[in-house]
């Protein structure tokens, strides 16, 4: 009788300790955070009432990525960790890098446009690294952030935000090999539950093992890049590639679809129902003095508040998330202000937030 | 929620000729679209017809409605969904006085007085639940042996208990935002560990204002002494889902529905235009409940398809066919007459239209009873201006209120009441916040700070308590159809004769005296004012009140014990005609202190299950007499 293989050994993770995996987790959150500002800005620039299909795709994305970005917290609380989006850093100055299998592309905050789709596809393509070797690769210019860089290696940085996950997922399960139940040592009142965060794009899965961690980690890699391959996901939606990859094809999926032929009905969108806001803008960009500043820099002073609420909820109030919705009723209203208003001197570009919160630090409440 | 693409039009009038189906609704609305759901879901063949334009409910769709209200100068109940001259709806603005003795026909309903009603229902796919207002409450027991314990209006044929599991079902299938805590008074009881689906909406400030001075107020009335109390109200939309619902399975709240997925609607976001629509779909319609009965493959549709009458076989009594008129264009009345078969036939389509449609057809039942004792809650409002800022204008239309006087032996002699707190104002009552502007603005002069200032001290300061008073039945109540009045189909329009019944003004009267009271202890500044010339001023004891309807329509096809008191029995179905069920609010034979919506969507749970009896007892369709 031959003797039965024994099983392989789980892959060796670079995340060998608690700590590294508190680092890891800090950058899934700062990863999840960083596309938010260009959903909204996109998001926002649109013309009420046009392009609905478009509108709620996005709008839904962008609720999605709050999810991970609530999921990775859950994450960071239940091993342990503390999560701040306070911290100067958390929020990364435009354009931003993500990595695109050998090369890295540009995330903008811009106005809806085919290149802003084109820049959401490439934010949710599906991308397995084609071998082990291939996850982690050197950064071709160590000067440029990226938001898939190795915490642990800042000169590195993975092939794809799907093998980000796939280490973060390997170091839960190597660390706990190591340390057993007692990885998941963090307060689970910690952990934001259905009751105080709901949305469309599925439910916040409070994390207490390495069950419930996985499970996590796998729903927030799953609902970006659809690593598991099919345009459909297991609850039968349509993976956001292919929801974006609609608007520029002007067809909807069906199922039944191969990823490149949509045999929908038609999906015309209005290209032109846009506020011309300015790409990446800057609080330099408003001249100074004027009433777009001013709103400019309001804005960032709420959203500084705000994730300065968000920081609490994660940090022992959950509770307040019932209050964040209202806080980003708020956001939209000054997001609003400054997308309809044109650039003093511009000739008919637009304003839009700058999400620069590192001037604003001082004036933020406590 | 996933509406099957293509469904409704997937079947034409040609290939539904061609079918007998197990079952025949007439109506898309609420109690329509629980019935299909139920029917097919037990492997049944089902035809819907539905008189008002229908296509595949799709998030665009409901955002044109969205941008029609939003756009709309004058904002009624009906103004988010278009006018159709082939099923017309009655509209809040049709309703004017009456002059005595004279019939106003002036619109769709023709009122034959002495009151006028200013009721509206809302012909599209899912009915009057778009734009209802989604408050949930069960009956009291009482309300079943209002006969027996007070000797007023009609019993029940079935008691609270008996009904119980189907308020279950409705509280499951609606959705509901409530604690049973709050609602375990007057008799109210729950199955041990019953949780309601999602957990109660918040009460708003504003109710939390009116408590603090309010609760514990004590009333003595008929020799009782009532604490009054201010409690949530159980609605009908989106909240924080309870996890221990189902026995610890919790419930996944329904939002939007479209064609494709949208991820809206999963929690109300407090936006205050719950009528006439829901910005988010967080309120349930019937929509919800239709998409899952499409989605079976079982269902069919046939939109712009109005029943126009009820074929009955002379021997068996048994209905053969229903005929319809069907149109193209809804801005055209060319159309094509057409019939429909079914093994049983369900007419779903509103406690006036059910009526209007049995008469025309020549159907007055052995009881005689079609159409008579109308029901409606009327509704007495009372305004005033609080002492402070009180957040008017947030969260859904009613959070809280006081029930304390919903029951008790006052009820031999006069009606009994809830109040809802009004958080949109004074809306209802004097067209708030739009004519307060108007007022600001024209008549004071006001612009600039000055402006904001005084909306907020005259607006956010508003408070509205309605009371929302029972009707007995009362038989000259009634809908009839003449042949004078018809619609643009040639379909006999409905004659409404109504009048408000002493037993009711008793109420009215106590109601209004009450209000003084109340506002007395909140320290608020009594604006009510009830205008002679007001379509609905009545006058009663010296004094005059304008009274309102609730669109809480019920009773003309009442239940009974016997085909000698009532149209139809405990299930609904009618005692003449063995394969014809009537449901919706005509079934009432009380409506107590509660919006019917529950009541009657428990009652066809209830129905549902008998229908899929009789159709496994009964094996062969009816077939017309060779005559």
């Amino acid at each position: 009788m031959p003797t039965p293989t024994p099983p392989p050994p789980p892959p060796l993770s670079r995340i060998t300790s608690r700590e590294v995996l508190h680092q890891y987790l800090y950058a899934a959150m700062q990863l999840e955070h960083a596309t938010i500002p260009t959903y909204l800005t996109t998001l926002y620039s649109m013309h009420p009432g046009t392009n609905s299909d478009a509108y709620h795709v996005i709008r839904v994305v962008a609720v999605e990525e709050m999810l991970h970005l609530t999921l990775a917290a859950n994450l960071l609380n239940a091993v342990g960790g503390k999560p701040d989006l306070t911290g100067p850093d958390f929020v990364p100055t435009f354009p931003a890098y993500l990595p695109d299998g050998e090369d890295d592309f540009e995330v903008s905050r811009q106005r809806f446009c085919k290149d802003a789709i084109d820049m959401f596809l490439k934010i949710e393509r599906p991308g397995p690294a084609p071998t082990e070797e291939d996850r982690v690769k050197p950064k071709k210019d160590k000067a440029k952030p990226n938001l898939a860089s190795l915490p642990d290696d800042p000169g590195l940085r993975f092939f794809s935000i799907g093998e980000f996950y796939v280490e973060i997922d390997r170091g839960v399960v190597a660390l706990h090999e190591q340390l057993g139940q007692a990885l998941f040592k963090g307060d689970r009142s910690l952990q934001v539950t259905p009751d105080y965060y709901y949305s469309g794009g599925g439910e916040v899965i409070p994390v207490h093992d390495l069950k419930s961690a996985r499970r996590a980690i796998n729903l927030i890699a799953e609902q970006g890049e659809g690593l598991g391959g099919g345009i459909y996901d297991d609850e039968s939606e349509l993976a956001h590639y292919f929801r974006f990859k609609q608007m520029l094809d002007g067809y909807y999926y069906q199922k039944g679809d191969s990823a490149d032929k949509p045999t929908g009905p038609e999906l015309a969108i209005d290209w032109d129902a846009v506020y011309p806001i300015k790409t990446n803008a800057g609080l330099a960009d408003f001249p100074d003095g004027s009433e777009l500043h001013a709103a400019a820099l309001d804005f960032n002073v709420l959203y500084a508040d705000f994730l300065g609420l968000i920081t609490r909820a994660f940090n022992g109030q959950p509770q307040l998330l019932i209050d964040a919705v209202a806080g980003m009723f708020r956001l939209r209203d000054k997001a609003n202000l400054l997308i309809r208003n044109p650039i003093p001197g511009s000739d008919g570009v637009n304003g839009a937030p700058t999400f620069e919160l590192a001037a604003v630090a001082g004036k933020v409440a406590s | 929620m996933i509406f099957p693409r293509g469904v409704i039009r997937r079947t034409d009038h040609q290939q539904a000729a061609e079918t007998v189906y197990d079952a025949v609704i007439v109506g898309s609305g609420i109690s329509g679209a629980i019935i299909a759901n139920e029917l097919s879901a037990a492997g049944h063949r089902v035809l819907i017809l539905e008189a008002a334009v229908g296509d595949d409910i799709t998030l665009r769709g409901y955002e044109g409605y969205l941008s029609d209200f939003y756009s709309a100068v004058s904002k009624d109940n009906q103004a988010p969904y278009p006018a159709n001259l082939n099923a017309q709806m009655p509209r809040s603005t049709d309703v004017r006085q009456l002059v005595p003795g004279a019939v106003d026909a002036s619109s769709y309903l023709v009122q034959n007085g002495p009151f006028a009603s200013d009721t509206t229902y809302t012909r599209v796919l899912g009915g009057t639940t778009v734009h209802w207002e989604a408050k949930i409450l069960r009956m009291l027991p009482e309300d079943f042996q209002i006969r027996t314990r007070y000797g007023q209006g009609q019993d029940w044929p079935v008691t609270y208990e008996q009904l119980a599991p189907y308020y279950v079902q409705a509280e499951r299938e609606i959705g509901v935002s409530g604690e049973v805590e709050d609602q375990a008074y007057l008799g109210i009881s729950f199955d041990d560990g019953y949780v309601l689906p999602m957990h109660a909406m918040p009460l708003s400030y504003l109710d939390r204002m009116v408590a603090k001075d309010v609760d514990g107020t004590e009333v003595a009335l008929d020799g009782e002494r009532y604490s009054l109390k201010v409690r949530s109200f159980p609605q009908g939309r989106n909240g924080i889902p309870n996890p221990a619902y189902d026995g610890g399975q919790g419930y996944t709240p329904v939002g939007a529905v479209s064609t494709n997925q949208v991820e809206e609607g999963g929690r109300c976001q407090g936006n205050n235009n719950c009528v006439p629509i829901c910005p988010v779909q967080a309120k349930y319609h019937a929509g919800k409940t239709l998409a899952k009965a499409l989605s079976s493959g079982r269902v069919d549709m046939l939109p712009q398809t109005v029943a126009s009458k009820v074929h009955i076989d002379t021997d068996s009594g048994r209905v053969t066919h229903i005929e319809y008129k069907a149109y193209h264009d809804p801005s055209s009345p060319e159309h094509t007459t057409g019939t429909v078969r079914g093994r049983i036939f369900v007419l779903a389509a509103n406690a006036i239209e059910n009526p209007r449609l049995m008469l025309a057809s020549g159907l007055q039942s052995t009881s005689g009873l079609v159409g008579r004792n109308l029901m409606d809650h009327a509704y007495l409002l009372n305004w005033a201006l609080l002492p402070e800022v009180a957040g008017t204008m947030r969260g859904t239309v009613c959070t809280g209120g006081i029930c304390d006087l919903r029951g008790g032996s006052f009820r031999r002699r006069q009606a009994a009441f809830s109040i809802d707190i009004h958080n949109d104002g004074w809306g209802w009552a004097t067209g708030a916040p739009d004519t307060d502007l108007e007022r600001i603005v024209d008549k004071e002069n006001r612009f600039g700070a000055s402006l904001r200032h005084a909306l907020v001290d005259q607006i956010s300061r508003q408070l509205l308590l309605a009371f929302q008073t029972e009707v007995p039945p009362s038989e000259s109540n009634r809908i009839t159809v003449d042949p004078a009045f018809t619609d643009n189909l040639g379909n006999l329009r409905p004659i409404i004769s109504y009048h408000i019944p002493e037993y009711t003004m008793r109420g009215v009267e106590y109601g209004r005296r009450l209000a003084q009271r109340i506002f007395a202890r909140l320290g608020a500044e009594d604006h009510t004012f009830y205008d002679p010339s007001d379509y609905g001023y009545v006058s009663y004891g010296g004094a005059g009140y304008a009274l309102r309807g609730g669109n809480h329509l019920a009773g003309t096809h009442m239940m009974g014990t016997s085909p000698g008191n009532s149209v139809v029995d405990e299930r609904q179905r009618s005692w003449d005609h063995q394969n014809l069920y009537l449901v919706g609010g005509g079934s009432l034979p009380s409506i107590g202190t509660s919006n019917i919506t529950l009541t009657l969507s428990a009652l066809c749970f209830k129905s549902a299950r008998h229908m899929i009896d009789q159709l496994r007892d009964e094996t062969a369709p009816a077939r017309a007499s060779a005559a």
